[in-house]
């Protein structure tokens, strides 16, 4: 299939790991990504500011997409795939709010299509890839790791809306990491959120948030943990010094995409997936995969 | 400030309910009683005492004004439990949403990075500066060094429809 791709802010400014492993994995399995003519905000911090601007920038994703001739739009950040699909609702279910969109897409020659179809890595790769030909795309299975997964708040909640798994108990993420060889844990804070949004007002406690699930995940005695989402990723990987700093815990946790244990199991070289950006201690999880 | 001091001359304002009430589009912020599920999953909860519940309640009973100019709105983790678990769809975290939007309306002193986001996608588009980052060998990488594509700034029309989306005030 080919599809549109929005990556996002957090994806195009930092996270470039994500973005990096999400690029060598997709064509792979017979997924073409096709850029966006431009890289705009979702609309996720105005959402905070001015409901209707966050709605005009998310529909604006969506008159992007279609521009490109697509019908699917790949969205790998749970944060953007939850304020578009919000947007999408309410605008195709208020007349109101629906033409005011319009008209201001309409001055810059845009037009919202309401069917585009929205993706994210998780539903992409389980639903429509499916796990057999990942099964069979593998080349060097993963066989003896033991991981955690932690799937994100926003891509599975609320469940209204229509969100890539179950809300309470999403098993799609450990399914794709049992499918590439390893072992996969359930553990009572799978659940629990990263953080991420409260960096803006309070971060000391958006970082001992994402410390107390890393100290749980640690104490599982698992090799790694597994996200797919660029705030996750962000809180558990980029910040995880910082987070230990102020929670004053003693953690040491392997942190990696899921996108980028893919692309391990096939074969990927290691700087092609962004392994040399990760600020979590892969090398430790490295190390235990077998030659 | 906090919802304590607010709380302690106010009055209830069932004009700025009713205006919240249409703010939320028939959710059914009415329908809550109080079954506190919402806080007892709340992320913000430990560590900021946010109590969804009690946001529930004093919207309903008017005290709308309170709420948009204390520092409690801020504490959401937006992690959506709330809204998931409510049995009344009273949606917790739709009204926070409001409130901060009320905030801003108002002019009440609001975190700076939300206002900082907003003149950043006017800009650029994107809500965050582009970073570098360090590699593990310590080198310092951009997305040209990554091999990965320059990011393309909307275009100039953006600026001015993006402006007018933001001068749009809720019912």
């Amino acid at each position: 299939m080919k599809l549109a791709v929005f990556w996002g802010c957090r994806i195009l400014t930092s996270q470039y790991a994500y973005e990096m492993s999400v690029r060598e994995v997709l064509p792979r399995l017979n997924m073409e990504l096709v850029d966006l003519q431009e890289n705009p905000c979702c609309g996720d911090p105005v959402k905070s500011v001015n409901d209707f601007a966050a709605n005009y920038l998310a529909a604006r994703i969506l008159a992007l997409a279609s521009s490109t001739g697509l019908k699917n739009l790949l969205v790998p950040c749970n944060r953007c795939h939850f304020v578009i699909s919000e947007a999408k609702r309410l605008i195709d279910n208020d007349e109101a709010v629906r033409s005011k969109v319009e008209v201001l897409l309409r001055e810059e020659g845009l037009r919202y299509d309401p069917t585009v179809r929205m993706w994210h890595v998780i539903d992409l790769l389980h639903d429509h890839v499916g796990l057999d030909i990942i099964r069979k795309a593998i080349v060097k299975p993963l066989k003896g790791l033991r991981l955690a997964s932690h799937v994100g708040c926003q891509i599975v909640r609320y469940t209204d809306l229509g969100r890539v798994d179950d809300a309470e108990n999403p098993k799609k993420l450990d399914e794709l990491i049992n499918v590439v060889g390893a072992e996969t844990v359930d553990y009572p804070e799978k659940l629990d959120c990263c953080g991420a949004a409260l960096i803006y007002s309070h971060l000391d406690s958006a970082l001992s948030l994402s410390a107390s699930k890393l100290k749980a995940v640690q104490s599982l005695g698992v090799d790694g943990l597994v996200v797919s989402c660029p705030d996750c990723g962000m809180m558990f990987d980029s910040k995880q010094t910082e987070a230990v700093t102020t929670a004053g815990a003693k953690i040491s946790l392997p942190v990696v995409y899921y996108t980028q244990l893919l692309g391990l199991a096939l074969d990927i070289e290691q700087n092609r997936l962004g392994l040399q950006l990760n600020q979590s201690p892969v090398d430790t999880l490295l190390a235990k995969i077998p030659v | 400030m906090s919802l304590t001091d607010l709380m302690s001359r106010a009055k209830p304002n069932p004009v700025s309910q009713k205006n919240m009430l249409a703010r939320l589009r028939g959710r059914g912020l009415l329908n809550c009683f109080l079954c506190i599920k919402c806080t007892s999953g709340c992320t913000a909860l430990k560590l900021l005492e946010l109590k969804p519940h009690e946001i529930e309640k004093l919207v309903n009973f008017g005290f709308v004004d309170e709420l948009a100019s204390s520092d409690i709105i801020w504490t959401c983790a937006t992690c959506l439990k709330c809204i998931q678990r409510c049995p009344q769809k009273a949606s917790p975290y739709h009204v926070i949403i409001a409130l901060r939007n009320l905030a801003v309306e108002k002019e009440v002193r609001v975190p700076e990075p939300y206002m900082k986001a907003v003149s950043l996608i006017l800009e650029s588009g994107l809500a965050e500066p582009i970073q570098k980052v360090t590699s593990k060998k310590m080198e310092v990488c951009d997305r040209e060094s990554l091999g990965l594509r320059k990011t393309n700034p909307p275009k100039e029309s953006f600026q001015a429809a993006f402006m007018k989306a933001l001068e749009e005030k809720q019912p």
